[in-house]
């Protein structure tokens, strides 16, 4: 290895935790280095096997309920616990019964109904969208290297959305957008959620625009979502048929533009 | 309804190796965290998911110690001593002659403190940072780890002629 330095920089790339300007730094060095690029490629492979090839397991439902069952016993332990402690506590020192000696256990009853009934779903949800947002960033770092961004160049509609055809489940919408100043420069197959999706380029000035999307699953609708990291924007939302995520450097005001006039030409 | 758990039960699946140990790793965790619960300040879901795990984590991590139940793992901790990525604890002989090691059992032979860091990263989506207080040691070594951690799974996938 003839870069060790440059190995932990190329994994630091692929992880999401270089500024974007260091990432393009290092992307211009890999381009012009046989070492790295073999490195890089090496390490996506890696990754592409680890997706495909090991599970993550979803907990039993016995395990549910086992741990349902066992956080209400503690939860009402607790509770007589803490109010006996309380007691005990108050006769010595009659003037200090605190009140949060009595609220802590109702804090506690109320964490338990949090955790065990409160925002399952949500944080499903939430997670799933952390998940996805890092998936999304990744894919959109990786396509701003050189010869990553397009499978079919084509600032054409009607030559993007067929070469789609075989390669996905769907036929995703494409929509030019040039006339209104956002160019459509290409699209591509990427791998995303567990799954192959499709993903759109659109160009702004030196800035671009990745537009990932994939069939929502039945009756799955997000709130619109938004989210930064590492100076790249993130959007998020649904229509009936498609789950979008969008990943862009372009600045806010005329990414949201962007985004509305997809929205509208759907 | 309970958050977070298909991740806490995948680390500890992989922590522990083990269907069993892994739910009663998650049982007590969670229970750990009922109690911890009003020392949680985070604020966002990412956080608490990364909160969860640490304590998921720091269970597993004191079952061990405590050497209850011998067959949690059959490993001794290493984790301030080795130097080898790889744990040799030597595999049965109808292990051996399976078929070819594949990466799943590659992940499984790694050292724990090799495992985790994988796991987090690679299945669970954590940034260096959010690994580094899941695990308790700086993001330097978050960092070795891994990169030594994908050195060893990469000879696997080499060896099975995948790349």
């Amino acid at each position: 290895m003839t870069h060790p330095g440059y190995e932990s920089q190329v994994d630091l790339l692929l992880d999401g935790e270089l500024t974007p300007a260091d990432a393009r730094e290092l992307e211009a060095h890999i381009t012009g280095c046989a070492e790295c690029t073999r490195l890089r490629d090496e390490r996506l492979a890696l990754r592409a096997a680890i997706t495909a090839g090991v599970p993550t397991f979803q907990a039993p439902d016995t395990l549910r309920d086992r741990v349902r069952a066992t956080l209400a016993a503690a939860s009402a332990e607790t509770v007589r616990t803490e109010r006996a402690g309380a007691e005990a506590r108050a006769r010595p020192r009659p003037n200090r019964v605190s009140l949060g000696a009595l609220w802590r256990p109702m804090a506690l009853a109320a964490s338990l109904v949090i955790v065990a009934v409160g925002s399952w779903n949500l944080a499903l949800r939430q997670a799933n969208h952390d998940r996805l947002a890092g998936e999304v960033l990744a894919s959109h770092v990786r396509s701003l290297m050189p010869g990553h961004l397009t499978d079919v160049p084509s600032s054409d509609q009607h030559t993007v959305k067929p070469w789609f055809n075989g390669k996905l489940d769907y036929s995703p919408p494409v929509h030019d957008l040039a006339a209104k100043g956002y160019p459509l420069l290409g699209g591509r197959l990427d791998y995303v959620n567990g799954r192959p999706v499709a993903v759109l380029t659109y160009g702004r000035r030196q800035h671009l625009i990745n537009v990932f999307l994939w069939p929502t699953t039945q009756g799955q609708s997000d709130a619109p979502n938004a989210r930064d990291r590492q100076g790249y924007h993130l959007r998020h939302w649904t229509t009936p048929e498609y789950m979008y995520w969008v990943a862009s450097d372009l600045n806010l005001a005329e990414l949201q533009d962007f985004v509305r006039l997809l929205q509208q030409a759907d | 309804m309970l958050p977070h758990m298909d991740a806490a039960y995948t680390l500890a699946r992989y922590w522990t190796r083990n269907e069993q140990d892994a739910e009663d790793i998650v049982q007590d965790a969670y229970l750990r965290a009922l109690r911890y619960f009003d020392g949680y300040r985070g604020e966002s879901e990412a956080s608490a998911r990364a909160w969860l795990l640490t304590i998921v984590r720091n269970t597993a991590y004191t079952a061990r110690k405590r050497g209850r139940a011998d067959a949690l793992t059959t490993e001794y901790d290493d984790t301030e001593h080795s130097l080898a990525a790889v744990d040799d604890r030597p595999d049965g002989p109808q292990q051996q002659r399976d078929a070819k090691e594949t990466l799943g059992r590659a992940l499984d032979r790694l050292a724990t403190e090799f495992r985790e860091v994988i796991v987090l990263r690679e299945l669970q989506g954590l940034s260096y940072k959010e690994i580094s207080e899941v695990t308790g040691v700086p993001v330097g070594t978050v960092m070795s780890r891994l990169s030594r951690a994908r050195a060893r799974l990469q000879e696997v996938l080499r060896d099975e002629g995948g790349v």
